[in-house]
């Protein structure tokens, strides 16, 4: 009982009963078609320094009705971040990112590799650290049993079920590991348009790319005023810091 | 013999070059006009003569005038007494475009091997009609109209195109007129050129005369029979500048030719003369629609228009036809209107509309109505509504946009009796869903599931905390159990640990039998010796009163507790012989609790 209160404590944290009104009101406000009323509500209870998958999904509607198609999808992008595995929430960034000006043919993944990815996309963190808790907190209690059990027939089982549990949450612990390094990996959006991508950080290098807004663009380096980005089609090159906007 | 050949030869060369120079002496090549002095727009001759055979003419290029004709050229060959004469002129037909002093410049020839030129031509245009030499007294309108020569007859022959408005919004109809103008009779007629209308959707006014409607109208001070040749309604297809090319017709005119005899001069002479005519370039303006107020639902209509809506029935069964119909009237582009795109519920099987014109071309423009017949079959039944049709058009006259609201229909459709059919070949007649639009999913409501930002179960300290609980009690766990094991491989002490617990077992058993005197007693003594076994590690066997003080003993137990418990057995082992005790029951039972217990506190 002490250990659940311990394990959901930090799950259901005190989420302020100001911002939950603020969020109930914000989405009568977007019924209404008030999207401009309803961005702004969501917007302060984001500058009250909480947040979820929902409020930045609801943000990236309002946006998109209101035509800001990048801040849109910079709000789709976070509330992936916090869901990835919300089958609506990817739905509207397929969406929108039709929507953009710029074509931009991905490059090709190896199958092995997207499923993987898809795998451990497929829960949100906290998920994957609550089952991986529970699971070896579960395997600790079948190893305690198999230690002190003289009985043959319950001590082989609960050994397995201990050595499988055991297998399961270093499992979880690893796709928790992988899903953090895969959102370490710093994104941002294109809000400026048309942007020049340029081949060195400085306003005289060369234009290498006429990009508009809307695209995604992966972080590479930070230098000051400038970053150097790499599109989805992998071509590279430098952007001034003030065209993009981080995820 | 050589002599008399080289004479001849010189003769002969004499000769030759005799004739050469009468030959080169003759030859002229001269240009000249037929007057001088013209006004812009008429028409003058100018001839290039030569005498003898030239080739290679050039013509100066006619700087500030249009050629009407030419080159024309005419050979003639005179004979006389053996002297034969050969010239050749070359004649232009130009007209002086604008005023002023214009000099016609030199042509060239090569003439027996000789480059000739001639000398240049100065022009004084002067501006408009120039003074008509002619037309004397006859001024009469009808046929005798005038008689002059062939190179005028621009003035008294004309086709002009007149439109009745040049400057015209996109899509907006131009009544495009040819008109005839004529002051000669005209014997026929051929049409030669129709213009392309090139930039217009042109629509010909039917006439039902087959002649031409004569009429005397005045143009430039001047009358004449006029005829409207060609009448035409166009509709600009897009805005900007467009030009109608001309229109080109050959008329063999009759144009009176002066008097030759009394004969001629009583009766009036005349000649057939064809001549060419071409209607001047009209340029027409056409300004695009403004798209400040275009109306959403706009399909191009320009002019003025109603409309009416209607259908044939509001109450019908699935799988019936339902007939939609529209009627667009007025006056305007009624054959350029675009589908009307009407929204039907989009369970409505819809087809495509049948069109019906009924458009009249006149004079005036183009009127009429067009109606849209659109066949419609609900496949399922319940209520539904069609939207009113909202039917916009451009006014040309106000320069606005105007919108036509049309009605609301609600067709209740009833179950049909082919629906049956469907259901029974359902797996056959499925239908797709239809896409009709895509959009972003719906907003989340319910619970915002809110968290501090920057905070996630998964960094915080509890989750390490609580990870690395079940592996630490784990190993506790491994540990405190291997120290049992070792403490269990000890035989001896296990079972002297053990021993008080058999005590007490067999003290609970005793307690129950109370009252049960032999079985009591043996209970005691069982429970105590077998405590004592235990306790000592001697078997129950070897166990008597004198291996149990000398072991107690041994292990330093107080003098007076051993006696105790010699005593309290040998009181059990009485009691199980006699009837006679010195104690209870009850006593020899607390007795043996408490001595035990004394054991057990200091072994």
């Amino acid at each position: 009982m002490c250990l659940w209160t311990v394990i959901l404590l930090p799950l259901c944290s005190s989420a302020s009963e100001q911002s939950e009104d603020l969020f109930t009101r914000a989405n009568a406000l977007y019924a209404k078609a008030q999207y401009q009323q309803a961005l702004n509500s969501y917007q302060k209870i984001i500058a009250a320094g909480e947040h979820s998958a929902a409020v930045y999904f609801n943000m990236g509607n309002a946006s998109y009705k209101l035509g800001d198609l990048p801040s849109a999808l910079l709000y789709y992008e976070r509330a992936h971040r916090l869901s990835p595995n919300d089958e609506d929430i990817n739905a509207n960034i397929r969406l929108a990112n039709s929507k953009t000006r710029d074509k931009i043919e991905e490059l090709p993944e190896f199958f092995l590799s997207r499923w993987w990815t898809s795998v451990y996309l497929s829960f949100s963190a906290n998920v994957f650290a609550v089952c991986s808790v529970i699971l070896l907190l579960a395997a600790s209690a079948f190893l305690i049993v198999y230690f002190f059990a003289h009985r043959i027939t319950i001590k082989k089982p609960s050994f397995f079920i201990a050595v499988t549990f055991f297998a399961l949450g270093f499992c979880a612990i690893f796709m928790l590991s992988q899903q953090i390094s895969y959102f370490d990996q710093k994104h941002a959006i294109v809000f400026n348009s048309p942007v020049y991508v340029k081949s060195a950080p400085a306003e005289t290098a060369r234009d290498l790319l006429l990009i508009h807004e809307g695209v995604k663009v992966t972080v590479l380096e930070d230098k000051q005023q400038w970053l150097r980005v790499r599109l989805a089609n992998g071509s590279e090159g430098w952007m001034k810091a003030a065209d993009l906007k981080e995820i | 013999m050589y002599k008399r050949m080289k004479t001849r030869y010189y003769i002969t060369l004499l000769l030759f070059l005799c004739t050469n120079f009468l030959f080169a002496q003759d030859a002229r090549f001269t240009a000249s006009v037929s007057s001088t002095q013209v006004g812009t727009g008429e028409q003058f001759e100018v001839t290039f003569s030569v005498n003898g055979n030239g080739d290679r003419f050039t013509p100066p290029d006619f700087n500030g005038f249009q050629v009407l004709s030419g080159p024309n050229v005419s050979n003639s060959i005179t004979s006389i007494n053996g002297n034969t004469t050969v010239s050749n002129a070359y004649s232009y037909i130009l007209a002086a475009v604008k005023e002023g002093t214009i000099t016609i410049g030199t042509a060239s020839m090569v003439v027996n091997g000789r480059r000739l030129l001639t000398s240049p031509i100065r022009m004084t245009v002067v501006k408009g009609q120039p003074v008509q030499q002619n037309n004397q007294a006859q001024n009469a309108p009808d046929n005798s109209i005038a008689e002059e020569a062939p190179a005028d007859l621009s003035k008294s022959l004309f086709i002009r195109a007149v439109a009745d408005q040049t400057t015209v919004y996109q899509g907006q109809q131009i009544v495009l007129t040819y008109r005839l103008y004529t002051r000669v009779g005209i014997v026929d007629s051929r049409l030669d050129k129709l213009p392309d209308l090139t930039g217009f959707w042109s629509q010909e006014v039917k006439d039902n005369q087959q002649q031409a409607q004569w009429r005397v109208e005045t143009y430039k001070g001047q009358k004449y029979n006029v005829a409207d040749v060609r009448q035409s309604i166009l509709f600009a297809e897009h805005s900007g500048n467009i030009t109608i090319d001309p229109f080109e017709m050959t008329f063999i005119a009759r144009v009176t030719a002066p008097a030759r005899d009394i004969m001629d001069q009583f009766f009036g002479s005349y000649k057939d003369v064809k001549y060419a005519v071409k209607s001047p370039p009209l340029v027409i303006h056409v300004k695009p629609l403004p798209e400040n107020g275009k109306p959403a639902g706009f399909t191009g209509a320009v002019g003025n228009f109603t409309m009416s809506t209607d259908v044939d029935k509001t109450e019908l069964k699935a799988n019936e036809s339902l007939t939609y119909k529209v009627k667009v009237s007025g006056s305007g582009n009624i054959k350029l209107l675009k589908d009307l795109n009407v929204n039907f519920p989009p369970d409505f099987e819809k087809y495509d509309p049948k069109i019906t014109d009924t458009v009249t071309e006149s004079t005036k423009g183009v009127s009429g109505s067009r109606l849209y017949t659109f066949l419609v079959i609900p496949r399922h039944q319940g209520d539904f509504k069609i939207d009113p049709l909202q039917f916009s058009y451009f006014n040309p006259s106000t320069g606005r946009y105007v919108v036509l609201p049309g009605k609301t229909f609600s067709i209740k459709v009833n179950r049909g009796t082919a629906e049956s059919n469907v259901t029974a070949f359902s797996a056959v007649n499925k239908e797709d869903v239809k896409v009709l639009d895509k959009d972003i999913r719906y907003i989340k409501t319910g619970e915002p599931g809110l968290s501090r930002k920057g905070e996630g179960f998964y960094s915080s300290p509890w989750y390490f905390l609580l990870l690395a609980a079940g592996p630490l009690a784990c190993v506790a766990a491994f540990i405190y159990r291997n120290r049992e094991r070792r403490n269990n491989s000890d035989v001896v002490k296990v079972k002297s640990r053990k021993a008080g617990k058999v005590a007490a077992r067999h003290l609970a058993i005793a307690e129950k039998l109370l009252g049960n005197r032999n079985e009591f007693y043996e209970a005691i003594f069982k429970g105590l010796y077998g405590y004592l076994s235990a306790k000592l590690n001697i078997s129950v066997a070897d166990l008597n009163r004198e291996t149990i003080s000398s072991a107690l003993n041994n292990r330093m137990i107080d003098q007076n507790l051993v006696a105790q418990l010699l005593e309290t057995l040998d009181i059990c082992e009485m009691a199980r012989y006699s009837p006679v005790t010195s104690m209870s029951e009850q006593e020899v039972l607390e007795k043996a609790k408490t001595i035990i217990n004394r054991i057990e506190d200091e072994i």
